[in-house]
């Protein structure tokens, strides 16, 4: 009886030691609206943090459905990511509101818009009322700005700074991861862009406007759209208009995303020269794609085959 | 290409060795020096960085416009026509702007948020219960607090608590507004049941996210409202609270296919006083939409069924009513659907009305829709008759989350 009092003592700082551990150890659970979001914050958390995305990589991320099963997994979350800037508005809102995570409410510490800071393109500029009238524009800019890898840069910065908020100390092995990341989005853009260096100036059609950052970045230039206006289907006068200019200015790819119907972009192809170029939107939009370093892997040698291809044609 | 991210530390290490503050202490004619220094590695970095050689440039602006603590603010106009035939009703051209509702959202504090719903109505005319019910009068609207409430998004135990006047939580449809429905017209089961408008009282509502091993969604709604005066099942008393429970699960049977099952029961006083009416109710969704391409194809397949028990001092009456509506998209814009109604009514279940509907949408852009509606009707102890509805709703301002 004695002996197993004095144990109680030694027992309980056991006890204490190993629910420490034992919290010390839970990783930090985020779940991110794009799998891009995932990619970034799991290199930078590393294997103190467990990030999943909701949306997967070959969705339209203006329009995944706000299905009530998403909200489970938010529920739970420490950290929700999104990209912000009012691309996910027509269902993040339903799933953060309905998820009954107080942790995740925007304002709070386990909410992070990944936009912050960000430098955007195509931020229009006049009367806000006449921007419907324009198709389905940003109010804020151009949304699409994790398709240039040093806007990658400024987003794993804010997961950087949220992560902190959230485990203070940790800082030091999250700065290393981040500084890891920053270097080899460096060195591989400078990759990236030597391999697309020859093709710099290459004209090409797009079919929505996603490809700002990415053009940009690497020095292509899209010369007309598929969509009228963004979010409006093509009209069989566009598309005359488009197969004038591709023959007129000799543009051989049209690039498109991997969530719309290739139907109107088939006809352009058949009635010119000009090939079809899927690209990847974001991670896991293809089973090779596993990571935010693998997107641009996967699009550059895609850019390279295909425009180095029809340059040559 | 790498010499540009070389030169940064470069000039740090450059300028900070510049910088050393023992220096500029003892030489203070240094300084300018120092300064010119100073300005011509400040422009070769802003060189360095705006220069067209550099490939680690970021063009644009951070800053984000149209912040202010406004609400988000929308109106929805909805534009309904009808044509009916064989119509004992006055008009069997009816031309106008059925609604407009004005929205206003926002978070209040980190602890709730709020959403107002005020709507201007026109009676349509009901060619079920014809001239003498509905009352219409073409030309008059009615403003109407249609929902005011507060919801609350950080209480523990995931529960959620709804203050105010809202639409209520039962079946399927009863929380949409009208125009978010893919038909012109609320089906039987809704009008005979609930009312012309569904279900919307004052009251409150707490839901909990039922957890569970299989870690599906489960929702459990408990909502006690009151003012359902003119509500044909529960109308008419003075001690009209109304008590509803809604379980919802929802259920991911792929990537592309969900299934929802809803259960619903509802008691509250009837017209005579101190007798009940029970209504028991049951919903069935079914929604196929591929991840990939998910603009192009989908369909949904939803039915309901509910059950009454109303008893007053003359009579007890069980009756039954449901509806059945396949929405299919055959296009990015284009969506083919047809209903099926049947119901009978709170207080008469020998009688019923059945209603077939075939609806071609064209929903233009996310803020403009056209829907083109077919429908036979078949009313309790009249002439049946055709009727071409059409319904134009169009959105501006906010944008708005499209519930699943």
């Amino acid at each position: 009886m004695q002996s197993l009092n004095k144990n109680i003592p030694a027992t309980f700082v056991l006890f204490l030691f190993v629910a420490w551990s034992g919290y010390a150890q839970k990783k930090i659970s985020i779940v991110t609206s794009l799998p891009d979001l995932a990619s970034i914050a799991q290199e930078v958390g590393g294997d103190k943090v467990e990030a999943t995305s909701i949306a997967k990589g070959y969705q339209d991320p203006h329009f995944v459905d706000a299905k009530p099963s998403y909200m489970i997994s938010l529920q739970k979350a420490d950290l929700f990511i999104e990209m912000g800037l009012d691309l996910e508005i027509g269902w993040v809102p339903l799933l953060v509101d309905g998820a009954r995570n107080p942790a995740i409410q925007p304002g709070g510490k386990g909410f992070l818009d990944a936009s912050t800071g960000v430098p955007l393109l195509e931020i229009p500029s006049g009367d806000p009322t006449k921007l419907r009238a324009e198709g389905d524009i940003h109010v804020y800019g151009n949304p699409h700005y994790w398709l240039d890898p040093q806007r990658g840069k400024v987003i794993a910065k804010n997961i950087f700074d949220a992560l902190v908020a959230l485990r203070p100390e940790n800082k030091d092995y999250f700065k290393k991861n981040l500084d890891a990341f920053d270097k080899k989005i460096d060195e591989k853009t400078a990759v990236w862009i030597a391999k697309l260096a020859p093709l710099k100036g290459t004209k090409i059609i797009a079919f929505h406007n996603s490809w700002p950052y990415l053009t940009e970045r690497f020095g292509l230039q899209v010369q007309a759209f598929i969509e009228p206006k963004p979010g409006i289907p093509p009209t069989p006068k566009h598309l005359v208009s488009l197969i004038k200019l591709i023959q007129e200015q000799n543009i051989g790819s049209i690039i498109i995303e991997p969530y719309y119907s290739k139907k109107s972009a088939e006809i352009l192809a058949e009635k010119t020269n000009a090939q079809i170029v899927e690209l990847a939107t974001s991670v896991g939009a293809e089973k090779s794609i596993n990571s935010y370093f693998d997107l641009f892997d996967y699009n550059v040698n895609r850019l390279v085959d295909a425009l180095g291809k029809s340059a040559h044609h | 290409m790498r010499s540009r991210p070389a030169l940064v530390p470069l000039l740090i290490v450059t300028s900070l060795v510049f910088y050393d503050p023992a220096k500029i202490v003892a030489q203070k004619s240094d300084r300018a020096v120092q300064d010119s220094l100073d300005q011509a590695l400040e422009k070769e970095m802003m060189e360095a960085l705006s220069g067209t050689d550099t490939s680690f440039q970021m063009t644009g602006s951070t800053s984000r416009s149209g912040s202010s603590t406004n609400p988000r603010i929308s109106v929805i106009g909805s534009f309904l026509s009808s044509g009916t035939s064989n119509n004992a009703t006055a008009k069997t051209v009816d031309l106008g702007l059925s609604e407009a509702e004005i929205s206003f959202q926002s978070y209040v504090d980190p602890y709730a948020k709020a959403d107002f719903f005020v709507g201007f109505g026109r009676a349509v005319e009901d060619p079920f219960t014809g001239p003498d019910k509905g009352a219409a009068k073409s030309g008059d609207y009615e403003a109407d607090l249609e929902e005011a409430y507060l919801t609350t998004l950080s209480m523990p135990f995931a529960l959620q608590l709804k203050v105010g006047k809202f639409r209520g939580d039962f079946g399927k449809i009863n929380q949409y507004h009208p125009h978010g429905l893919g038909y012109a017209d609320l089906p039987r089961m809704y009008v005979n049941y609930l009312g012309e408008e569904g279900l919307a009282d004052r009251g409150v509502g707490l839901s909990w996210l039922v957890p569970n091993p299989l870690g599906f969604y489960q929702e459990l709604n408990v909502e006690i409202t009151s003012g359902a005066l003119d509500n044909p099942s529960f109308g008419g008393s003075s001690d009209n609270l109304l008590y509803l429970g809604h379980l919802k699960n929802f259920f991911d049977v792929s990537d592309h296919t969900t299934l929802e099952l809803g259960l619903t029961g509802m008691q509250g006083a009837n017209g005579d006083e101190g007798r009940k009416t029970k209504i028991g109710s049951g919903d069935l969704t079914l929604k196929w939409k591929p991840l990939r391409e998910n603009r192009y194809r989908s369909l949904e397949w939803t039915t309901e069924a509910l059950f009454s028990h109303r008893s007053d001092s003359a009579k007890t009456v069980k009756s039954v009513a449901f509806y059945t509506f396949l929405n299919y998209q055959i296009a990015k814009r284009w969506f083919l659907g047809g209903r099926y109604d049947y119901s009978q009514f709170p207080d008469n279940s020998k009688d019923s009305e059945k209603a077939y509907s075939g609806i071609l949408g064209f929903y233009a852009t996310e803020f403009q829709k056209l829907e083109l509606q077919y429908q036979r009707g078949f009313p309790a102890g009249r002439k049946a008759f055709n009727r071409i509805l059409a319904r134009l709703v169009f959105v501006i301002g906010a944008h708005g989350a499209h519930q699943y």
